[in-house]
């Protein structure tokens, strides 16, 4: 983990308020695994407002053309309030500060892949954000993942070209039947799971509360693991605040809090108090 | 060439400031200390700064037992500040001394001990055991948390019980200085400071948070689940610096002032108005080694200011004539 003032390369606009940030920071791309996150300053002045630096799970590492190192971080940002607005509105060669990579990211090992074939990687919006890296990862391991994108509309499903281009197998969901199928991304995941339902998968999901609740719901019934890569406001993301606890279930003692930054932010569904949204 | 350099640093170094502070006996390399539930238990912060280079590190609030905390959402951000409930989460003093004070002991940074209670026992009994700890220069008593239903901050509502609570914690951790950190949530606070004079406290940090709130106009929610949090940051600077002050003119003991020190400045300004030290607490968050720069910030002060001893500093304010 490193506290690092990094150039920023580009912004993109993906439309619906999604932006691409690309940021040179190649040392810290060198120490990045999937699901891990940044802790961006949204200024270039670090007593200005926003003050607290906001976590962003990493999209891909962009590398060197000639030489396949990594060069810099892609960052998926929402711009869903005043700190993000700030982030999105910055220009190619501004400096901010980035500290990470934070956290426990997707456990993907080599021995998995006797365990498991198939991986099914649900998404709700900017919930993609750290799936890209996963997927990759999977695929190097040989398990086949699958990709379950959903979103209001189909402006809401940004980078689902770079799923395609990995040769993955996709289904998409709108609620208003703008691309894919219509209504919610867990209706294929059910459909998905029930035809398959003696095959060794994993599901991994990452977006709105309501839809990891029931991605987790749909994996229980099928007895499969799920790791949900949790949101939560953060302070400090060092462990040290104590603000983006998410509440535990303990089947054997009393209910407890973890902290998203360090525990997480990827927790096995089960462990999580589903009724106790934590942002 | 070399001997010249050798010369001008041997000179440089005889000119060098006098940083240190003394507080109920204690000395502080410099008066540059982390507050209380900013900066954990000191080790998470251990790749981000030199610990060594500041006075001292005040640890998360403990209790005897663990504490498992308030329900999420926990914390809030708000124009120059945060609000946060996190209520007392923490990992018990034994676990503390078992797991970080081990860790604490390799730095030459002094390690305060923030403790918490709901009941005056809870107080006394966190306090007994730390007194016997080797590696612990200061315990500080926590009586101004606003986000727990009970104790706390109910033992900073009349200087009565202030009194009874500092008292008998004195009594518990008869090794070891105690300071008592105060709320602002009070129309007096020179009344609260005098009361923990007179019960034998060595020191006071004032301030601790103020009692705020914040409003999520969609879901017509409160931002904390706890419904009102405590608001520190920069935007609190001005009052905790007049309560600093006023604190000040109130008692002899040290006070350490607290609130909002983002900068070398703000830093300079809690030791012109009085304080003994500092603590830097929520800038902690956003700058990881906001405690760093400021001990240099203000060496670099005195130097160019040609101040000798940080103390010529400390309560040097002039007022209009």
């Amino acid at each position: 983990m490193l506290d690092r003032k990094v150039k920023i390369k580009s912004v993109r606009d993906l439309g619906s308020n999604n932006y691409l940030l690309t940021l040179n920071a190649a040392e810290q791309a060198r120490l990045i695994r999937p699901g891990q996150f940044f802790m961006l300053k949204c200024v270039e002045e670090v007593d200005e407002n926003p003050l607290l630096r906001r976590p962003f799970t990493v999209f891909n590492i962009c590398r060197h053309a000639r030489s396949g190192r990594p060069a810099g971080l892609e960052l998926l940002i929402k711009d869903v309030g005043t700190g993000t607005r700030k982030l999105v509105r910055m220009k190619p060669g501004q400096i901010i500060h980035c500290l990470g990579p934070q956290g426990n990211g997707f456990k993907v090992s080599a021995e998995m892949k006797n365990r498991v074939e198939m991986a099914c990687l649900v998404a709700g919006g900017v919930g993609i954000a750290p799936l890209y890296m996963l997927a990759q990862d999977l695929m190097r391991q040989n398990i086949k993942p699958v990709l379950f994108y959903g979103g209001a509309g189909a402006s809401d499903l940004v980078l689902r070209e770079y799923f395609e281009k990995l040769g993955m197998d996709t289904n998409y969901t709108t609620m208003d039947g703008s691309f894919g199928e219509r209504g919610l991304v867990t209706e294929p995941l059910a459909r998905f799971l029930h035809k398959r339902a003696h095959r060794n998968i994993r599901v991994y999901a990452c977006g709105p509360w309501g839809m990891m609740q029931a991605v987790h719901k749909l994996s229980e019934r099928g007895k499969l693991q799920c790791d949900v890569s949790l949101e939560a406001r953060m302070g400090c993301s060092l462990g040290a605040c104590l603000g983006c606890v998410v509440r535990i279930k303990d089947p054997h003692g009393e209910d407890r809090y973890l902290r998203v930054c360090q525990e997480g932010p990827v927790f096995d569904s089960r462990l999580i108090d589903w009724e106790t949204e934590p942002v | 060439m070399q001997l010249k350099y050798i010369m001008n640093r041997k000179k440089e170094l005889l000119k060098a400031p006098r940083m240190a502070v003394e507080i109920a006996g204690v000395r502080f390399k410099n008066p540059v200390l982390t507050a209380s539930g900013t900066f954990g238990y000191g080790l998470e912060f251990a790749n981000l700064m030199d610990l060594n280079s500041i006075g001292g590190i005040v640890v998360k609030g403990l209790s005897m037992k663990p504490i498992k905390g308030n329900p999420p959402p926990r914390i809030y951000e708000t124009a120059s500040g945060m609000l946060n409930a996190i209520g007392w989460q923490n990992i018990g003093a034994t676990e503390f001394v078992t797991a970080k004070l081990p860790g604490l002991r390799n730095y030459e940074t002094k390690v305060i001990v923030n403790i918490v209670g709901f009941e005056l026992n809870d107080y006394l009994e966190v306090a007994r055991f730390l007194n016997d700890c080797p590696g612990i220069a200061a315990l500080e008593l926590n009586i101004s948390c606003p986000n727990v239903e009970k104790g706390g901050f109910h033992f900073n509502k009349n200087p009565k019980d202030t009194y009874k609570v500092t008292a008998a914690a004195k009594k518990a951790c008869r090794k070891l200085p105690l300071w008592v950190k105060l709320s602002p949530n009070v129309t007096d606070i020179r009344e609260f400071a005098r009361a923990c004079e007179d019960a034998g406290a060595d020191a006071v940090s004032v301030i601790n948070t103020l009692v705020g709130m914040a409003v999520d106009v969609e879901k017509r929610q409160p931002r904390l689940r706890f419904l009102t949090g405590g608001l520190s940051g920069p935007a609190i600077k001005p009052i905790a610096l007049r309560m600093v002050w006023e604190a000040c003119q109130a008692v002899k003991i040290p006070v350490i002032g607290v609130g909002g020190i983002a900068r070398t400045e703000d830093a300079l300004e809690f030791l012109i108005a009085g304080a003994r030290a500092v603590q830097v607490g929520t800038a902690n968050f956003y700058r990881p080694d906001a405690s760093q720069r400021i001990a240099l910030g203000l060496q670099e002060y005195c130097r160019s200011h040609n101040i000798e001893d940080i103390n010529e500093l400390v309560g040097s304010l002039h007022a209009y004539e």
